[in-house]
């Protein structure tokens, strides 16, 4: 790059790569997959933030539309004790409750007003107004889950999201928008969740720490 | 946004309003094909819609991430072979692989053997071995949505099967290039898809060591004569003939050779997933937990009708001829009975040509209905070893392995 190269040498390389090339060059196969469209029927119930926000980290949610009807909350819990024991989701058995309840109502044989739904559906004990650890949203929001600091995984690295948002304008605000909102397309094919269960000021806590990197 | 709860039964109604009299000895199925992607089946928040994913015609959407789609079932009277752009799709994990370079695309064989290969395409196109089959592709969930009582899982229709041709090399001649060390006991076998999260089991399966020695299983690179499609495993499938789909892995990149059995966190889809009741019936009472599991392995006998929907009209003192296909998991169909009245008799249908032991098997019987009403069609297939397919359906606690006869109700006018 940037080097002189006469006539000659150019030509030389170019006969060298010819050489070096497999005789019959396929390009790449490769794949565009259609967007998801599946969502969530919208509740009150707490659980329905944390379905979208840990469900759709490893699935669309047309996992969940098409169960069959009628399934009880009894049901909808051992299925999302499956998800945490089996295949490793970042739910702990508050939330198991929690996502299990809303299913149960939404999809489900239960009532919102069900005793048991109501008994499983509180409220994380208020944090809110205690002072923000960045370590505690990022272990709670499974953020390590698909995201490191310097290595890509499924997620960008931060230290490559600190350097793409490193000199705009609002760049805590906007990031913690986006963390908020998730969305695919920016950074490749898996959707980011949108982590809408925080608060703005946990999201600008974390957006600032990303941002350090 | 909202979306109509339990719609399935207007898909049904709606099935029955458009599907007109059958006059024709031929029956026309094909005409029922748009519209009823639930195929009976009822969901929490259907319908399915019918989508185009890169390579495939309109499927059935199971699941968009990872993909997950399922066969319009009027495909299976189109012909024997299943078009490759008609065949089902299933992913277990959501992190695929989406490009995949096969000048730099490479096959590890490594473990319990004399010598670790890295085998690009070309080299598996040169080795001794090479070898072709028409061999069936049914999931262990096809047709979970006929259970009763329901279980989770992907509420299936019977589409998540396919027949096709593969062409690739044997397994047993690639492991043989390696060396397969004494006392090897099973062999894993990986491809590029992965799980989200590293807290997820990777999809990995595994089979005994004789079996993986034995003539049948494949490394695919072409089915149907042409190149493999992308989300059917591009560039290379490990096809093993006879028995369930989820050993058949796809983008398949590493083979290793294991001296001891397969264990660990990335052994769930063979020690904790995809496993049935350890007897006879592969079945427990409906509800109940079994005390015992195995891994899954060869598929059921099963037949259907593919030329006649539930709710047809067929006309009355005429030759109408019956079609469909049968299969199992490797004996070869030696029979295919068909009852037009409820399963009080049975009369036998003629087979078509045999395309491998493996394969779908064409069946085809004229019948005239003498009597108008109600009938019910019934089909049940017998294998070589004298495998029957059961008159009720057994259940178990993940819905696999679904072969109970088939029932389809029409009306004689």
């Amino acid at each position: 790059m940037g080097m002189a190269m006469n006539r000659k040498e150019h030509f030389a390389l170019s006969l060298f790569c010819i050489l070096l090339a497999p005789s019959a060059y396929t390009a790449p196969v490769e794949i565009t997959l259609p967007a998801e469209t599946a969502t969530l029927r919208e509740s009150t119930l707490p659980g329905y933030t944390l379905a979208l926000q840990k469900c759709s980290i490893c699935h669309s949610v047309d996992y969940i539309k098409f169960q069959p009807p009628g399934m009880t909350l009894e049901q909808w819990t051992d299925e999302m004790t499956k998800m945490q024991h089996s295949y490793g989701a970042p739910i702990d058995a508050q939330e198991i409750g929690s996502i299990a309840a809303y299913l149960a109502v939404s999809y489900g044989s239960a009532e919102a007003t069900d005793a048991a739904v109501i008994a499983v559906s509180a409220p994380k004990s208020a944090t809110a107004a205690a002072t923000i650890d960045v370590d505690e949203l990022l272990n709670a929001n499974a953020c390590m889950g698909c995201h490191s600091i310097d290595t890509k995984i499924v997620g960008p690295a931060f230290l490559d999201v600190a350097t793409k948002y490193a000199g705009q304008a609002n760049a805590e605000s906007r990031l913690s928008i986006s963390i908020k909102s998730g969305g695919a397309g920016k950074w490749g094919q898996i959707p980011m969740p949108p982590m809408s269960g925080l608060s703005d000021a946990q999201a600008k806590a974390l957006a600032a720490y990303i941002l350090k990197q | 946004m909202s979306d109509g709860r339990d719609s399935a039964p207007k898909s049904r109604r709606d099935f029955l309003r458009h599907s007109g009299a059958l006059a024709a000895a031929a029956l026309p199925a094909a005409a029922f094909a748009s519209g009823d992607t639930g195929e009976g089946v009822t969901f929490a928040a259907g319908p399915r819609p019918l989508v185009r994913y890169p390579g495939k015609r309109e499927m059935i959407l199971v699941h968009a991430r990872p993909p997950h789609l399922e066969t319009p079932f009027s495909i299976f009277d189109e012909s024997v072979i299943t078009p490759n752009d008609a065949f089902f799709v299933r992913y277990h994990l959501a992190d695929i692989p989406t490009s995949i370079d096969p000048e730099t695309y490479r096959l590890t064989v490594k473990g319990a053997v004399n010598e670790i290969l890295s085998l690009s395409l070309s080299d598996l196109k040169a080795m001794p071995g090479q070898a072709e089959i028409v061999a069936v592709n049914e999931c262990t969930g096809n047709s979970r949505g006929y259970f009763s009582p329901r279980v989770f899982g992907a509420q299936l229709g019977n589409g998540a099967m396919g027949n096709a041709r593969w062409t690739g090399v044997s397994l047993k001649a690639v492991l043989e290039q390696a060396g397969v060390k004494a006392g090897a006991q099973q062999v894993t076998f990986n491809g590029l898809d992965k799980p989200v999260m590293a807290t997820t089991p990777d999809f990995r399966k595994s089979l005994e060591i004789d079996h993986a020695l034995s003539p049948e299983p494949l490394l695919a690179w072409n089915m149907n004569g042409e190149q493999l499609p992308f989300l059917n495993g591009y560039p290379l499938k490990l096809i093993v003939p006879g028995y369930y789909g989820s050993y058949w892995v796809k983008h398949l990149s590493e083979i290793e050779v294991l001296d001891h059995a397969f264990d660990g966190h990335d052994s769930y889809f063979m020690t904790k997933g995809y496993r049935i009741p350890d007897n006879d019936c592969a079945c427990v009472e409906p509800g109940t937990t079994p005390d015992k599991m195995r891994p899954t392995s060869t598929l059921t006998v099963r037949s259907f009708i593919t030329n006649v929907k539930p709710g047809t009209t067929i006309s009355a003192d005429r030759a109408v001829e019956l079609k469909g296909i049968a299969f199992d998991g490797g004996q070869g169909i030696k029979s295919v009975a068909v009852s037009t009245d409820g399963g009080k008799s049975w009369s036998n249908a003629t087979l078509g040509e045999n395309l491998g032991r493996f394969s779908f098997r064409e069946w085809r019987l004229s019948v005239i209905f003498a009597k108008k009403g109600k009938v019910m069609l019934m089909v049940r297939a017998t294998s070589n070893s004298g495998e029957v397919q059961p008159e009720k359906a057994s259940w178990n606690p993940a819905g696999y392995l679904r072969n109970v006869v088939e029932s389809i109700l029409v009306t004689i006018a």
